[in-house]
């Protein structure tokens, strides 16, 4: 485990060291590159998230060393990459003209109080392969890159209310596999 | 994870056009945000195209760095310092020091004197506080109206900050001209308390004009005329005084929701 | 590094307007600014147009929660906040830029934007990565270090904006954002509007018709506190004649539209 070494790596940033930063761009950015292929299929878009993201490390280093990065993995790192590739869908979704992402009919509330925490383990493997396609990228979306219901629509494209439901639909589906 | 999955698979998981199940990816990627080891692996089993790429964004990079401005270091409590000091108080509370000090000199010329420092004590705050959460003389306030997190905790933040000042002003002035340190720290802190929650009512400029024009013309004026202490600042006063700040305190706490729309009164 | 999805995160949405008021009336001082406004915004960006003392400062006000509303109902995403409400949780999901913008000048941009950050109760490790977003959105990068009391009015104008949209609200309320922008600064904070419209829903007041008419889906016109016209530019332009005051259709449209509606108050 070098999660020390990445934040000791991006304290040094902070100093405006060049070297630490490109280490850091050395070790971080296949993993990073990969993750992001795997949302987006546009080269030219990765690309352009990478960069962005990794300029905002280096630009942001001296608010980043300490807080944010400390113990966190590189769980952060994604995070800026992640907000990046919301920006990026929708400069798209606003130049290809598409509509703003409204919201569909009203529904009456249900009375729901669980909070919904998933660890990997193998139960949540198989109840994950019982989840329908839609449902599964929906809680994909929502609890491993960490999106709000809005930023989810954006990136897949449907309705905020769609979301919802399909995210309701997974945990019903999810908590009656682990029970 | 303790168990990391198989280097084929990570491998697999490198390359964009190989297939790879939805769950299998899943726990691969929660693996990877942990297990700087495995991350290494992905580094390591990198395609020609992926390697251009990378460096087509390092190139990138390079262009961006030298073109935009460089890291800033800031010390650790640089955060803490902006939340907590209010420079525009600062005024404000050389006022408040700079009074004490008259009194104290003053008591040292005219030992005659009731304990100047014992009368000015419970009033010593309330410029302070009242200046701390004000429309007019905070320049950010109607960014800050607005945020969740204005409210009592907020003022009382702010109140711990003049509080910070004016407490081992008080403090040091007793001891210098001889006054309880309970007599004058306790009357201090109960008018800020009562400040306060009369505050959640009326609006604390108000109140604490209020209480200052009260205590002025109730104590202080016939303590001067008559030239002795009044009865509530006598020794064996405290623990009343000790109680009326508890009191105060709990009243400004129920009333915590007046706090949310200071706008309303202020 | 997985996040835990909560119930009301996920429950359906029952509002169907972001922003809605019912016969909304707000005062200011002893004046009735808002006197009997009905106004429903949903997602895109809606221009609020209209003249001097018509109540815009006011109406942006009431909505930021900064100001109680004297009378009527105004409910912002889905939750009532006249009366005894939760403010909390409304706020967390606003972005406010008041008209006149006061800032304390020792902080440089990027502390301003943090300390606003901290105080609208974003999640401590996302503060960094979004203050730099918010900076980067208005294009404030190589100022992100300089102290507040060194910018030009322009600047200021637009990291008042960034600390506004640093929590990603889905209510944005801007008020006369383009005051001392230059021409080119106003082309890319139309481009901003028109990315932030996408998602979330923004009101911008302001004096400049065009603004309007350029970046937004939506006008809202309203004079001495009540709504005179709520519907799309180019309906706008439609509502003026060439009889009527104005260099363009868009204004010809704005003063035909307040003269009528001038004309039925004196009746």
């Amino acid at each position: 485990m070098d999660a020390a070494g990445e934040d000791d790596l991006v304290r040094r940033t902070a100093a405006g060291d060049r070297g630490a930063f490109d280490e850091l761009y050395r070790r971080t950015s296949p993993w990073l590159l990969a993750r992001l292929r795997r949302r987006c299929a546009d080269e030219d878009v990765v690309a352009d998230v990478m960069q962005e993201t990794y300029l905002a490390v280096w630009r942001a280093a001296g608010t980043f060393a300490g807080s944010a990065t400390a113990g966190n993995g590189i769980g952060w790192l994604w995070t800026i990459a992640a907000h990046r590739l919301v920006d990026a869908f929708r400069r798209r979704a606003r130049q290809n003209q598409l509509p703003a992402v409204a919201l569909t009919e009203t529904v009456a509330p249900a009375a729901e109080d669980e909070v919904m925490a998933a660890r990997v383990g193998q139960e949540l493997e198989h109840a994950l392969l019982v989840l329908p396609p839609e449902a599964r990228q929906v809680l994909q979306a929502m609890v491993l890159d960490g999106f709000s219901v809005r930023e989810t629509s954006l990136l897949l494209g449907v309705p905020e209310n769609t979301v919802k439901s399909r995210a309701r639909r997974a945990r019903l589906a999810l908590r009656e596999a682990l029970s | 994870m303790t168990t990391h999955p198989n280097p084929a698979v990570i491998a697999r998981y490198a390359d964009p056009a190989a297939e790879l199940d939805e769950v299998t990816v899943w726990s691969v990627e929660v693996h990877l945000e942990g297990c700087a080891h495995c991350r290494a692996l992905v580094a390591g089993s990198t395609a020609d195209d992926t390697r251009s790429l990378l460096a087509r964004v390092a190139a990138g990079l390079d262009d961006g760095i030298a073109a935009g401005p460089a890291p800033v270091r800031r010390p650790r409590w640089s955060a803490a310092r902006h939340r907590w000091v209010v420079w525009h108080l600062t005024p404000w509370l050389t006022m408040t020091v700079a009074v004490l000090a008259c009194a104290v000199l003053l008591q040292a010329l005219a030992p005659g004197m009731p304990s100047l420092v014992s009368l000015l004590a419970p009033v010593a705050p309330l410029p302070g506080v009242a200046i701390a959460w004000s429309r007019r003389h905070d320049p950010a306030w109607e960014l800050i109206a607005g945020t969740p997190a204005a409210g009592l905790t907020m003022l009382l933040r702010r109140t711990a900050g003049v509080l910070a000042v004016v407490v081992p002003t008080l403090a040091l002035a007793s001891t210098r001209t001889g006054t309880s340190l309970a007599l004058t720290l306790l009357p201090c802190l109960a008018f800020t308390a009562a400040t306060i929650a009369l505050g959640a009512f009326v609006g604390v400029r108000l109140a604490a004009l209020g209480l200052g024009a009260a205590w002025a013309l109730a104590v202080i004026v016939p303590a001067v005329v008559t030239a002795e202490l009044p009865a509530v600042l006598r020794a064996g006063s405290s623990p009343g005084w000790a109680l009326l700040t508890l009191t105060l305190a709990g009243l400004a706490v129920l009333r915590a929701d007046n706090f949310r729309r200071l706008s309303s009164h202020n | 590094m997985m996040r835990t999805v909560s119930a009301d995160e996920t429950a359906p949405t029952t509002h169907p307007w972001a922003v809605h008021a019912q016969e909304l009336r707000v005062r200011a001082g002893r004046h009735l600014a808002v006197d009997g406004l009905d106004l429903a915004l949903g997602t895109g960006v809606h221009g609020l147009l209209g003249p001097n003392g018509a109540g815009k400062t006011t109406l942006m006000r009431a909505l930021a929660t900064v100001v109680r509303p004297a009378g009527g109902r105004l409910t912002l995403l889905g939750e009532a906040v006249d009366g005894r409400a939760d403010l909390r949780r409304v706020r967390r999901g606003l972005g406010y830029l008041p008209q006149q913008f006061g800032f304390y000048p020792r902080f440089t941009v990027r502390e301003f934007v943090e300390y606003m950050a901290w105080l609208k109760e974003m999640p401590k490790s996302a503060v960094p990565g979004a203050v730099q977003r918010a900076i980067d959105r208005v294009g404030l990068t190589a100022k992100a270090d300089a102290r507040m009391k060194t910018l030009s009015g322009g600047m200021l104008r637009r990291a008042g904006i960034a600390q506004a949209i640093v929590n990603d609200p889905a209510v944005l309320l801007l008020d006369e954002p383009t005051v001392g922008l230059d021409p080119e600064q106003r082309l890319d904070f139309r481009e901003l509007l028109r990315d932030l419209g996408v998602d979330s829903c923004v009101l911008v007041s302001t004096h400049l018709v065009e603004d309007v008419v350029v970046a937004c889906t939506d006008v809202v016109l309203i004079n001495e506190g009540r709504l005179v016209y709520q519907g799309t530019p180019d309906d706008l332009t439609t509502q003026g004649g060439q009889g009527d005051a104005g260099d363009s259709p868009a204004e010809r449209g704005y003063s035909a539209l307040l003269r009528r509606h001038r004309a039925e108050a004196g009746r």
